[in-house]
């Protein structure tokens, strides 16, 4: 059979009526744009977070809207690893959004790929950065280049659950203990808690998360990663790190990856079966409201030979697109975001501790609650904060990905820490690139 | 199925005493097959709906039972999440969530449908040049993973500025981009005698009469099944939107449900819950109502082989 004339009509005709069909479901995106009519400039901002950070991102964004009335600005936001799924993608085809929030861990892949703005070229005219301190705002850059200015920080903390403790009759840690204290510290509370149901432990893994290695790391007095986005350390640091915690792991001491995984994405801490978990700082209103209770409190990290020797770590960072249409606005609500005393107020320290005092000054916090509790303790470790944050390398992602996939192989026992060692050289050396 | 299949004992006329006992023995083999077998079919349905089950239980619990609480029944039932996620995300209400899920799911069928069938018909009647090359590429682009041209179409549709519009996830199902319903219907076709066709040209048909007047009507249970699969996945779709779709006030249902839960910051899972069973609604409403459809569809499928 040929094609006929009729059937070419016809396939014609199907075609029309789906051209006028999706033009159609276009319809309804005008009407989600119409507000923008009257602006001349319109950013894209995207962040990453839950409702109750999208609400505190509005009510900032419509102040900045006020006093630039010139300026829409459309807001999106997903979930951690959705965002990176989707900035991965837009990344490809070279559309960022305007301003977006950007995490110390991918500042390197995204900055040394050439997809950020130098954002030095605006502060002192569009960005206000007087009131940041030094070592935190450098944090934002890579070689001399500021792709991204820090929102807020946070430093790690041990937290503790004083009701777990007193079930157990365990007393908490001193400020100035050691590694070695918290491993007797765990070794006492899991035997203590092991006639328990379920069973109460002390601490989950700790070598398991690879920041905590950077933190034990800095305290041996070594930076883990060189200037020019290298590793700084060799196999035999790691196993030295992995074996802190050997003793307690063949004694079955530490919180149980099996159960962990089973209450994922709630976890040993928050289920009120470990008694102390070591994370970042701002955790505490997380923490709080999964484990039910108040009486959480927060230490310093474990100490090495010069005490704690924590670092800020800036907890979120604010970028720009390099190809930006409106690189100057989007400097200016940048720098609105981390300098208006409105802000600050608005979200707290729900991003982290805001990095500029003006912020910090302008919360209402009220006594005992969560915000003041972070507060507290980031001005009482102030004096242990000696160090500057390492600057992540490319790729530190997938590496720190990849230590927490081989801690819970080596929590079931699959592998053991020689094993580890080897096969997270071998990833991370292949991630890491030698640029 | 095995009480279905099973024939009966042959009747014979004269009392045989022997054949009545028989009979009465298998009588009572099948009863014992069909306990088991009903025993296994409802055991497996726990399992396979406890979830579910969860899921509906959990959405009326307080937030602090809903993980690490093993108890499936509440002990304080609540509505609260319901309230929560019916207020909507971000100032966007739950029902544009839900009318723009609704938008997309069935424009999705009414492309499938029209293209599909189109080009089903094309592949499997007409001698056109080309037609075997053609068929092979739409084959190939059966076997490539999505993930693989995720990236290049994200850069395509980004530079015709169709990027936060829905028209990347419209477009190709207008343009008969679901290669498998295109695969099965051109299946379908093909067991359709040809016989019908050249009745049909005896009388004058040409090929837009013998689609509309003979294929398309037979070709319903093909239809229906494309229609039922495109949108449940179109509904439950998460990557398109997540890359495509920029404005909350144009996210579906599956983006929404995500946005209630963030590691990094306080998560409520309750309104995720409460959103889930919402968002499940209209596709287990949709899928009851279409079911003897599908089952019918899947059926004649089978036997055309």
């Amino acid at each position: 059979m040929r094609i006929t004339r009729k059937a070419a009509g016809a396939a014609a005709a199907t075609a029309a009526v789906a051209l006028v069909l999706t033009a159609c479901s276009g319809g309804g995106d005008d009407s989600a744009e119409g507000g923008e009519e009257g602006g001349d400039v319109t950013l894209t901002v995207a962040w990453w977070g839950n409702d109750d950070r999208a609400a505190r991102y509005e009510e900032s964004i419509d102040l900045f809207e006020e006093a630039n009335p010139g300026i829409t600005v459309q807001t999106q936001f997903q979930d951690w690893e959705n965002y990176w799924t989707a900035r991965n993608t837009e990344a490809a085809g070279q559309s960022l959004p305007d301003v977006f929030q950007m995490d110390l861990s991918y500042l390197r892949q995204y900055g040394g790929t050439g997809q950020l703005a130098d954002l030095s070229e605006y502060t002192g005219s569009q960005i206000d950065t007087s009131g940041f301190e030094e070592a935190l705002l450098s944090s934002g850059t890579i070689e001399g280049a500021q792709y991204g200015i820090p929102t807020s920080q946070n430093t790690l903390a041990l937290f503790y659950n004083q009701d777990v403790l007193d079930t157990i009759g365990v007393d908490p840690l001193e400020p100035g203990y050691t590694w070695d204290d918290f491993n007797a510290f765990i070794a006492e509370a899991s035997e203590a808690g092991a006639g328990e149901d379920p069973a109460i432990y002390g601490s989950g893994d700790y070598t398991g998360t690879f920041w905590f290695f950077l933190q034990w790391y800095l305290q041996q007095g070594e930076q883990p990663f060189t200037e020019d986005g290298q590793l700084n350390f060799d196999e035999a640091a790691v196993t030295e790190f992995l074996n802190l915690a050997s003793e307690l792991r063949e004694a079955g001491q530490l919180y149980p990856t099996e159960r962990a995984v089973q209450l994922a994405p709630l976890g040993g801490f928050t289920s009120n079966e470990a008694a102390a978990e070591a994370s970042w700082d701002n955790f505490l209103a997380g923490y709080i409201s999964d484990s039910g209770t108040e009486n959480i409190h927060m230490l310093p990290m474990p100490s090495g030979d010069n005490g704690p020797q924590q670092f800020w770590k800036p907890s979120m960072l604010l970028s720009s697109s390099a190809n930006s249409e409106h690189p100057e606005e989007a400097a200016e609500l940048i720098s609105f975001l981390v300098n208006d005393p409105q802000v600050g107020e608005i979200f707290g320290t729900s991003k982290g501790v805001p990095a500029v005092a003006a912020q910090r000054d302008a919360m209402n916090v009220e006594e005992g609650s969560v915000d003041a509790t972070v507060l507290e303790y980031e001005e009482s470790v102030a004096a242990d904060v000696t160090e500057s944050a390492p600057l992540p390398v490319e790729g530190f992602g997938s590496i720190e990905a990849e230590w927490m996939r081989l801690a819970e192989e080596l929590g079931y026992g699959n592998i053991t820490v020689d094993e580890f060692v080897e096969q997270w050289f071998a990833f991370a050396n292949d991630a890491v690139g030698q640029s | 199925m095995t009480t279905l299949t099973e024939s009966p004992a042959p009747q014979t006329p004269p009392v045989d005493h022997e054949a009545l006992a028989r009979r009465a023995a298998a009588r009572n083999k099948r009863r014992v097959k069909s306990v088991i077998f009903h025993a296994v079919a409802v055991g497996a349905t726990i399992v396979v709906l406890y979830p579910a089950a969860w899921m509906l239980f959990a959405s009326m619990k307080p937030n602090s039972d809903i993980i690490g609480n093993t108890q499936l029944i509440p002990d304080v039932w609540t509505a609260e999440h319901y309230t929560t996620a019916l207020s909507g995300i971000g100032g966007v209400s739950f029902w544009t969530f839900f009318n723009n899920s609704l938008l997309l799911a069935v424009l999705s069928v009414v492309g499938t449908v029209l293209s599909s069938t189109v080009a089903a018909y094309a592949f499997a009647r007409i001698d056109f040049p080309g037609r075997g090359p053609l068929f092979a590429v739409m084959i190939g682009t059966l076997l490539l993973p999505f993930h693989v041209t995720i990236i290049p179409q994200y850069i395509l549709f980004n530079n015709l500025g169709m990027v936060n519009t829905y028209y990347p996830l419209l477009l190709p199902k207008f343009l008969a981009a679901e290669a498998f319903f295109v695969f099965l219907m051109i299946q379908f076709i093909r067991g359709i005698p040809r016989s019908l066709d050249e009745a049909a040209r005896i009388d004058g048909c040409g090929h837009g009469r013998i689609f509309f007047r003979i294929i398309l009507p037979l070709m319903r249970p093909a239809i229906v099944t494309s229609s039922i699969f495109t949108f449940i996945w179109s509904w439950n779709d998460f990557l398109g939107p997540l890359l495509y779709l920029k404005d909350p006030a144009l996210y579906t249902m599956p983006i929404a449900l995500r946005q209630y839960v963030d590691q990094t910051s306080v998560s409520d899972y309750g309104a995720q819950m409460a959103m889930a069973v919402l968002a499940l609604l209209p596709v287990m409403i949709f899928f009851v109502v279409f079911q003897r459809f599908l089952i019918n569809g899947v059926a004649t499928q089978g036997i055309k082989g």
